[in-house]
């Protein structure tokens, strides 16, 4: 077992839960996370598996200190997940989750770019069931953009895949030094990172996803980007650029949004910024502090989507401007999901704290005053949407008579566990840090970074007090970069399927009316050309669907003789002038 | 209620600023312009979440903002 991949566990899972009984089938699929856990549990660092494939050498397997650390989360969170859908009856939802999880553990392991790319699209094939799954019109709608999108981002990484091929002739996945091949690999790979103006999919998809599926869904697609590019473009500094771009970007857009699943997906791009931030500087705490925020990130971005995902699971809704008032009802939902806040929010003992503060420190060393400051702001953004203004007005705020179902115990199992992990890497972050890729030699809990964090935190709130009279919960949208696909979609359908059916239509008629019209010529020259010369051809012909005989054989027999008589009398001519004249 | 939430944010900024003197007293230094300035990072959120909220409340959501249905109501082929 010790060579065997655990994408072959949760595939292998996948293919044989459907036929175990269906009382087995949410028991069944923890037990897959678990023996993936055995599996990656016994991986060495260094160790590696080939197989030969026509005349490529693929690597199936590479495991070291990063594809692990990754490794250990995705099945961390694979079981979270299982937990809480496990009162789920949706067979077709948890073979997807499978199949998703295990091909994001196969491009983690992957060590070249043929065996990445056919996970890469596993996962978006499987990703997208758990955004049909919720059945709805916006979902199927939202479900189809994002699989363009990600067919969109294959292709380009498929192409960047074979440009390296023909120049190189490696298809292993090392670190990319440039060229046209990287670019478009870095395309691919910033589509799924959710990278401006690349990532309006997230916001997009994701809330529109079924209640237990964007569980799933927050967890892989974004942080198998950041690997990549952890692996792939480590020190790239237009990273550094993007990724303090996308703390900001995702901040602000997600304090104008109204559905709590959308917030929470606009905080995906934020907190996935500050690991692209962290690869783009590249230095070895750089990325001990990408991959220790994705690791935290996994687990309270899904305990925070856990948390919307009771709401809408026990009231049937997720915005804002229709909530209200659920403290009495649903206070632990409050407080498990105040946890997840917490930690986004990066509060001490909390595990936001000791990994965002990584990549913040890694700037400082750095030197690079203007990201150091933009990250420490967007983190005040993060507080002011999550901590602050979603709990105040869902939980407490304008009261609405929002009727409430009980919600499953397993729910709540799955948010304690997600919970008390964030709680205990935020309390004793040593656990945390001996998975990391490189040494970490770095005391989260100084008297400096307190003080600072509590100052920045503390005058969020009070500056959030202050204008709360000011801040409502509005029924819009936010136009985000999706517009330039969103909005001239009907005027594209119009042109390149409407159009072209009436074009088609068209051409039908003529073809069969020609058609018709040359039958008549040839069935009856004499009365056609006679009928076309007086004009006075029948209108009825017209209609081809008509019940009008078009064979007489009485009534052709006389032009049919006629063309009889003229060929026999060439021939007799002919005959005749070989036989006499010639 | 206003007033009194004013001077509790004031006090806030003194007892956060006379913190960080306490703490770093006079031999702070730090290579970022901030790290000489006490009380920076309340300042910082404090402005930050004002500054957040204006530019997404006013400057981007009146531009962007539109209704629930915007994408709905003639975009169906």
């Amino acid at each position: 077992m010790s060579h065997l991949s655990p994408a072959v566990v949760f595939l292998f899972g996948a293919l044989l839960l459907p036929f175990l009984p269906r009382r087995a089938r949410s028991l069944a699929f923890l037990l897959f996370p678990l023996l993936a856990f055995v599996s990656v549990s016994q991986f060495e660092e260094g160790m590696s598996a080939t197989q030969r494939f026509l005349n490529f050498d693929l690597v199936p397997l590479r495991v070291d200190r990063l594809s692990l650390a990754f490794g250990y989360v995705f099945i961390l969170i694979a079981f979270l997940g299982g937990v809480y859908s496990y009162h789920l009856k949706d067979t077709g939802q948890q073979v997807a989750a499978l199949v998703y999880a295990g091909s994001s553990l196969g491009v983690l392991f992957a060590g070249d770019f043929f065996t990445l790319f056919v996970y890469w699209e596993i996962m978006a094939v499987a990703s997208v069931y758990l955004i049909f799954a919720r059945c709805t019109e916006r979902s199927r709608e939202a479900g189809f953009r994002y699989l363009l999108v990600h067919l969109f981002g294959g292709s380009a990484l498929l192409a960047g895949i074979l440009w390296q091929y023909v120049e190189t002739g490696s298809i292993l996945f090392d670190r990319s030094e440039g060229g046209a091949a990287a670019y478009l690999i870095l395309l691919g790979f910033s589509i799924n990172a959710a990278i401006p103006p690349l990532h309006a999919w997230l916001a997009d998809s994701y809330p529109e996803g079924t209640v237990t599926g964007s569980v799933f869904l927050s967890a892989f697609t974004t942080k198998t980007a950041v690997y990549v590019l952890a692996r792939g473009f480590a020190g790239w500094e237009i990273l550094m650029i993007a990724g303090t771009v996308m703390a900001f970007y995702g901040v602000v857009f997600a304090f104008l949004e109204n559905d709590i699943r959308r917030v929470l997906a606009y905080h995906i791009v934020s907190q996935v910024g500050y690991m692209v931030a962290g690869i783009g500087i590249g230095t070895d705490i750089a990325i001990n502090g990408s991959t220790a925020h994705a690791f935290a990130h996994i687990l309270y971005k899904g305990l925070l989507f856990m948390g919307a995902g009771a709401i809408l699971y026990s009231t049937g809704k997720s915005k804002m401007s229709e909530l209200g008032g659920l403290a009495r009802p649903l206070p632990w939902v409050l407080l498990l999901y105040m946890v997840g806040a917490l930690s986004i929010s990066a509060f001490p003992l909390f595990s936001g704290f000791v990994s965002k503060s990584l990549v913040v420190h890694a700037a400082e060393l750095n030197h690079n005053t203007v990201v150091v400051l933009l990250l420490n702001v967007a983190s005040v953004g993060t507080f002011l949407s999550i901590g602050l203004k979603v709990p105040y007005f869902t939980w407490f705020g304008p009261e609405r008579s929002v009727k409430t179902q009980p919600v499953p115990w397993n729910m709540y199992a799955a948010m304690i566990l997600a919970g008390g992990i964030n709680l205990a890497i935020g309390i004793y972050p040593e656990p945390l840090y001996r998975v990391m890729p490189f040494p970490v030699a770095y005391p989260p809990y100084t008297a400096a970074h307190l003080l600072e964090t509590l100052q920045l935190l503390a005058f969020t709130g009070l500056a959030f007090w202050l204008v709360i009279d000011k801040i409502h919960a509005e029924p819009t949208v936010t136009l985000d970069f999706d517009w330039f696909y969103r909005r001239p979609a009907p005027v594209l359908f119009r042109l390149t399927v409407v159009s072209l059916d009436r074009l088609f239509t068209a051409a039908e008629l003529i073809t069969l009316n020609l058609a018709h019209r040359l039958a008549q010529a040839c069935a009856n020259p004499i009365e056609f050309a006679s009928r076309f010369l007086s004009q006075s051809g029948d209108r009825g012909d017209r209609d081809i669907g008509g019940d009008k005989v078009l064979y007489d054989p009485n009534r052709y027999r006389p032009p049919v003789g006629f063309i009889i008589l003229v060929v026999l009398s060439c021939f007799v001519f002919l005959l005749a002038w070989n036989l006499f004249l010639a | 209620m206003r007033r009194l939430l004013l001077a509790f944010i004031f006090g806030g900024f003194v007892i956060a600023a006379a913190a960080d003197a306490w703490f770093f007293g006079a031999e702070r230094h730090g290579e970022f312009w901030w790290s000489q300035v006490y009380g920076f990072f309340s300042l910082c959120g404090f402005i930050g979440c004002l500054a957040i909220i204006v530019f997404a409340k006013f400057v981007l959501g009146s531009r962007l903002q539109r209704k629930e249905n915007y994408y709905h109501q003639r975009t169906s082929p």
